[in-house]
């Protein structure tokens, strides 16, 4: 009877969550569509969308409106290029009004505060244009700035026709002199391209748009070891002749993901930005959405959203799993003799799990120290993880209390930069932890603050000492002590 | 320091710039041109504005090396790069920049380059000369100047005898022969006191004449030639009056006699001052392939500062009795425009009363001007474009209105054949796309009506209220199809089959591809629009009837893997949107084939037959993507089997891609199709 009311309690965890917290976009009033890559600038995170302005974020999870593009029009992209910003756009709607004629404009500016006296935009430039009569429709630009060859590349384009490549010059954002376009895929939008380990990937969204709760947007990808294709899938299938491989698509009550673009947070954790046309949890609004991104096999993929839950921290280093330093419990058992004849005979009776009233008055009062071992899914190897509210975020995910289930016993950094536990959670700093998921799959975890230290963490995580040790100790995405698992089981 | 200079003038060796119209360089300033032809080419030796470096007057010229151009066809423009400059001259006073305008003649396969700059330690202006075996150099300059020639604006007359005589401006215009050998005066010097010059300074060493006949007022840059036994003396010119305190600008006159050094008998203007204000004018007339050109110069590349110009060309006519027609300045120039360039046509060649041009904005010129067409009947003429290999062609136009109107690009006239009539819907207030576009640069296109041949003048006509034109641009559409041929065809190296009867487009008005699910497709496909439709074997032009519209069967042949139904109807003038297409195929197998798939993508939802029994159905809003859909393992049958297809679309563009494949997923190709 108890397991079944515990079941419901944790049932009811993500219900409670919905007021924003386990919200799988981002927080605020993140409204946007085709949001540009996020760019940093003077702490602060930016991105502009479809019709002028933009959005900033002091965290990356909570977004307000406030970015300054003039100049309208659709789909902008945006990149730092040494100390300048270079803001590209389609000054026209593409199809808005019925035509197809686009012009596709850059501009700089030395900073995106539009607080900042240095805020000045410099007169756009026409860098591509379709007349509406030929295969191209000049909007929907995405900049890569080549990191092998130091030139600079734009894809747009729309379904009208074919997605193409011109470079630009990065020194001025005018296009290359006798630069012709190329054509490089068809039956895409939002293009944009990335780079990554010798490949040039070529992100496209496919799919209806637009539709709100009934957008099938998806963002899908090929690939090419030269920057001018041809961009294959998975498959094989040239993105000319319509190919790719999903990236992200509806899940998660939101839909229609669309308008890719990648930021490296640290070597290993990487985060796509797309705006979902509609996030059913934010009354199917177009929303900004961010999420880990993944690689495998060489494919970008995005990662879930964390979810809220119960799960076994498992070290990627030996497989054991984080718990409280403290004495293990022998469950009991009746001594087996199934080889017998009679027994066969008897009802076959599950064994229940060790509950955490049975070991926790056996566990000390005040802080207990981490430590990492066998994963036997007793209470003490057991943690709830919950979004705190009003802790703010970074670009994936709101900050999370770590506990032990069924009690407010809290996960915390320490000042000599160790973790132990806190009897109960207070919502200080060093009990806040921030969690983002690694292109490989496996996640960190590291306290918003170390006591003691100034400024937001964020160079110690979660760290595999020994087998048995936990510590925190300086990220390192080359080692596994880094890395950890949540594992429901 | 040597280092950086060559680099520098490595990469200039590479600038080609292309300007068909005025001024004709672009990535420098250049002034005071002198335009010779050589070997088959315009040679153009302007001397080089710059920007004053620091420690320079600012507002005052500012050259110090020459560069050399030349084109053949006066389009497109090669600069040569540096060929002298002035801390390379022995001569010449170091950083003194004063390196104005020269001139470049050739005498017994030899050039001889003139040039005037200020001398090491002395006063005024020298003129020291350098020579090569190609006009474009490497030059070698002389170790002294001129003796006798002190002033500027050298030029320099080879006469039909092989005499040469060098004129120059210096207390007026003076004219004197030159040596055989190119470089010295021949004749006496005499001595003459600079008019201002210091009490005791040294008395100045004159060679040559003054030139008689000229009228009074500022005369400077003389540019002599021969043309029909007659001489010219040609100069910029200050004709106005002074004496109230005035300062009046620069023309360009001539005077013309029978001998090289006169006296002359004076003419009148070549061209008026400039009308805003560009203080100096100087030029060089020259005829190349049959036509005679003036080059001059204008500060039109830096409006604000007229010590910084840019060199000009328009073209230029001789009466019988040999004078000259005054000529006005044009921004639109000689060159000859590709009707596939982007032209701005704001720069015209002359225009009905009423019509003007301004800057697209005036905040930001660097966007360049717009012509206003007024009103009704207001039209502007723009020369020499060139519609070489231009075929099934459309116009391309930004332009900006107030209200609805209309405008037409006509040839030579403005009652002209018409090229392209566009009609321009500025406010819709109709229909789904409702738009109010007044006042704001919308870009057109149309479709040409006719395609003139060669060069030839182009002429827009305002047909109803005003409006502004920013470019135009002619381009040939592509090429999707061709028509099917007689003999039979093969499915192409990946096995997409190419060659289709397609029906033009059924209207089916949708405003969105959102509605095609199964049920609604299955009720679209199913029904009979013509008769025979899931039965016959259409032939190509053969008509049938949908309701009220009737309808034509094409056979053709797709330039592409896809068949691009968009275009097929676009380029017949059909319904792009709110479309249903009917395609068939004839394919014949030499032997029976197992286990095929039908690999179909389409845009949007389409369904398949193969003789008369469904292959496939792709629903939704669709994209075309290869392999998208696969059919049930099939049979074709040996001999003939035939495919259908019916393919629906709202808005966006309609294609479809179709091959079969083995079990392998391997594509078949070893299939004959046929159209009929």
């Amino acid at each position: 009877m108890k397991t079944i009311i515990q079941n419901i309690i944790a049932l009811a965890l993500p219900l409670w969550g919905l007021g924003g917290l386990s919200s799988h976009a981002q927080v605020g009033q993140p409204y946007i569509h085709d949001p540009s890559t996020l760019a940093e600038c003077e702490g602060k995170y930016y991105t502009f969308g479809t019709g002028g302005g933009g959005l900033i974020s002091e965290d990356g999870w909570t977004w307000k409106s406030g970015a300054v593009r003039p100049g309208g029009g659709a789909a902008p992209d945006v990149l730092k290029i040494n100390d300048r910003y270079l803001v590209i756009y389609g000054a026209t709607g593409g199809g808005l009004g019925g035509g197809h004629s686009g012009r596709i404009l850059t501009m700089w500016n030395k900073t995106l505060d539009p607080n900042s006296p240095k805020f000045k935009y410099t007169d756009p430039i026409e860098v591509a244009a379709s007349d509406g009569m030929e295969d191209s429709d000049a909007i929907d630009p995405g900049l890569l700035l080549d990191p092998t060859t130091g030139r600079l590349w734009v894809c747009y384009g729309t379904y009208f026709g074919n997605i193409r490549l011109i470079e630009l010059d990065p020194k001025t954002g005018k296009r290359v002199a006798g630069n012709e376009p190329l054509d490089i895929a068809i039956d895409c939008e939002a293009t944009d391209l990335i780079y990554r380990d010798g490949w040039y990937y070529l992100l496209g969204t496919h799919g209806t748009c637009c539709d709100g709760v009934n957008s099938t947007y998806n963002i899908v990808v090929g690939r090419s070891r030269q920057v001018t294709g041809p961009y294959l899938d998975n498959v094989g299938r040239d993105m000319f002749h319509g190919g790719g491989k999903m990236v992200i698509a509806a899940g998660d009550r939101v839909c229609g993901p669309g308008h890719f673009g990648r930021t490296i947070i640290d070597e290993g954790v990487e985060v796509m930005s797309c705006h979902y046309e509609a996030d059913f949890d934010q009354g199917g609004r177009s929303v900004l959405g961010i999420r880990p991104l993944l690689w495998r096999n060489g494919w970008p993929v995005a990662g879930d959203r964390f979810k809220e839950g119960t799960y076994e921290i498992e070290s990627e280093r030996r497989g054991y799993a984080l718990e409280l330093a403290v004495d293990f419990v022998r469950m009991k058992q009746e001594r087996q003799a199934w080889f017998r004849q009679e027994e066969l005979q008897k009802p076959v009776v599950p064994v229940e799990n060790q509950k955490l009233e049975e070991v926790v008055d056996t566990w000390p009062k005040g802080d207990i120290p981490a430590r990492i071992g066998d994963y036997m899914f007793r209470p003490h190897q057991r943690w709830s993880i919950t979004a705190v509210p009003d802790a703010g975020g970074y670009l994936s995910n709101p900050y999370y209390k770590i506990t032990i289930e069924g009690t407010e016993r809290a996960l915390a950094a320490t000042d000599k930069k160790e973790v132990t536990t806190v009897p109960t959670f207070t919502g200080a700093d060093e009990q806040l932890w921030r969690i983002e998921q690694l292109t490989d799959g496996t996640f960190r975890i590291m306290p918003k603050s170390i006591p003691g230290k100034k400024g937001i963490n964020t160079r110690y995580v979660l760290y595999s000492a020994g087998d048995s040790t936990p510590t925190l100790a300086e990220w390192d995405f080359h080692s596994d002590n880094s890395k950890w698992n949540f594992r429901q089981h | 320091m040597q280092m950086r200079k060559t680099i520098f003038t490595t990469l200039l060796l590479t600038a080609i710039g292309a300007t068909a119209q005025n001024p004709v360089i672009r990535h420098l300033y250049t002034a005071d041109p002198t335009a010779r032809v050589f070997e088959g080419r315009v040679y153009l030796y302007p001397s080089h504005d710059i920007q004053p470096p620091e420690g320079q007057r600012q507002d005052w010229f500012c050259m110090e090396d020459y560069h050399v151009f030349s084109s053949e066809n006066l389009t497109d423009w090669k600069d040569h790069g540096v060929i002298i400059t002035q801390n390379e001259v022995p001569w010449v006073q170091p950083d003194s920049y004063s390196m104005w305008a020269p001139d470049c003649v050739c005498k017994d396969g030899k050039y001889y380059f003139y040039f005037p700059a200020a001398p090491k330690g002395g006063r005024g202006f020298g003129v020291g000369v350098a020579t090569a075996d190609h006009p474009e150099g490497p030059f070698t300059c002389e170790a002294t100047l001129i003796k006798g020639v002190s002033g500027i604006d050298p030029c320099v007359l080879v006469d039909d005898d092989g005499s040469a005589y060098i004129y120059w401006s210096g207390m007026g215009l003076r004219g004197a022969k030159l040596k055989g050998n190119m470089k010295e005066l021949d004749g006496e010097l005499t001595t003459m006191k600079m008019p201002g010059a210091p009490e005791g300074a040294p008395a100045m060493m004159v060679g040559g004449q003054a030139m008689e006949g000229l009228p009074d007022g500022f005369k400077e840059g003389p540019y002599a030639f021969k043309r029909d036994g007659w001489y010219y003396l040609t100069f910029p010119w200050v004709r106005g009056d002074t004496s109230n305190g005035a300062n009046p600008t620069e023309t360009l006159a001539y005077a013309m006699s029978k001998s090289p050094l006169g006296p002359w008998d004076f003419k009148g203007i070549i061209m008026a001052e400039h009308e805003n204000g560009c203080w100096t004018n100087h030029h060089s007339i020259t005829e190349y392939k049959g036509q005679w050109y003036l080059f001059y110069h204008h500060n039109d590349l830096s409006p604000q500062d007229d010590k910084r110009r840019s060199v000009c060309i328009d073209k230029i006519a001789f009466n019988a009795d040999g004078t000259i027609q005054e000529v006005k300045p044009t921004l639109r120039g000689v060159g000859i425009n590709k009707a596939t360039e982007k032209i701005e046509i704001d720069r015209l060649s002359t225009a009905s009363v009423g019509v003007s041009t301004e800057y697209v904005d005036k905040e930001n010129p660097s966007l360049g001007s717009c012509v206003n067409l007024p009103q009704k009947g207001s039209w502007m003429q723009y020369n020499d474009v060139d519609f070489s290999g231009m075929n099934n062609a459309y116009l391309i136009v930004s332009a900006k209105a107030d209200a609805n109107t209309e405008f037409c690009v006509r040839e030579k006239s403005a009652k002209g054949k018409i090229l392209a009539r566009v009609k321009m819907v500025v406010v819709n207030e109709q229909g789904r796309f409702r738009r109010d576009m007044s006042g704001q640069w919308m870009t057109l296109t149309a479709p040409l009506t006719y395609i003139p041949r060669g060069v030839t003048d182009v002429v827009l006509t305002c047909e109803d209220k005003a409006v502004s034109i920013d470019w135009v641009q002619f381009k040939n559409r592509e090429t999707y199809f061709t028509p099917a041929t007689a003999s039979p065809s093969t499915p192409d190296e990946q096995g997409f089959i190419r060659r289709w009867m397609l029906l033009e487009p059924i209207e089916k008005p949708n405003p969105s591809n959102v509605v095609f699910v199964d049920s609604y497709l299955r009720d679209a496909f199913s029904k009979e629009y013509f008769k025979g439709q899931f039965t016959t074997l259409p032939k190509d032009g053969q008509k049938v009837k949908v309701e009220k519209q009737t309808l034509t069967w094409h056979a053709v042949e797709s330039n592409r893997y896809n068949v691009k139904l968009f275009r097929f109807a676009d380029q017949l003038d059909k319904q792009v949107y709110g479309v249903l297409f009917w395609a068939v195929t004839v394919i014949d197998c030499e032997e029976e084939m197992q286990d095929v798939r039908l690999a179909v993508g389409s845009n949007s939802a389409s369904m398949w037959w193969l003789n008369g029994e469904e292959a496939l159905l792709l629903s939704g809003d669709r994209r075309m993507v290869e392999d998208d859909g696969m059919s049930p393992r099939l049979t074709l049958k040996k001999g003939r089997n035939i495919l259908r297809g019916a393919i629906i679309n709202g808005p966006g563009m309609s294609d479809f891609c179709v091959r079969f494949l083995n079990e392998k997923g391997q594509p078949i190709k070893n299939l004959t199709i046929n159209h009929q």
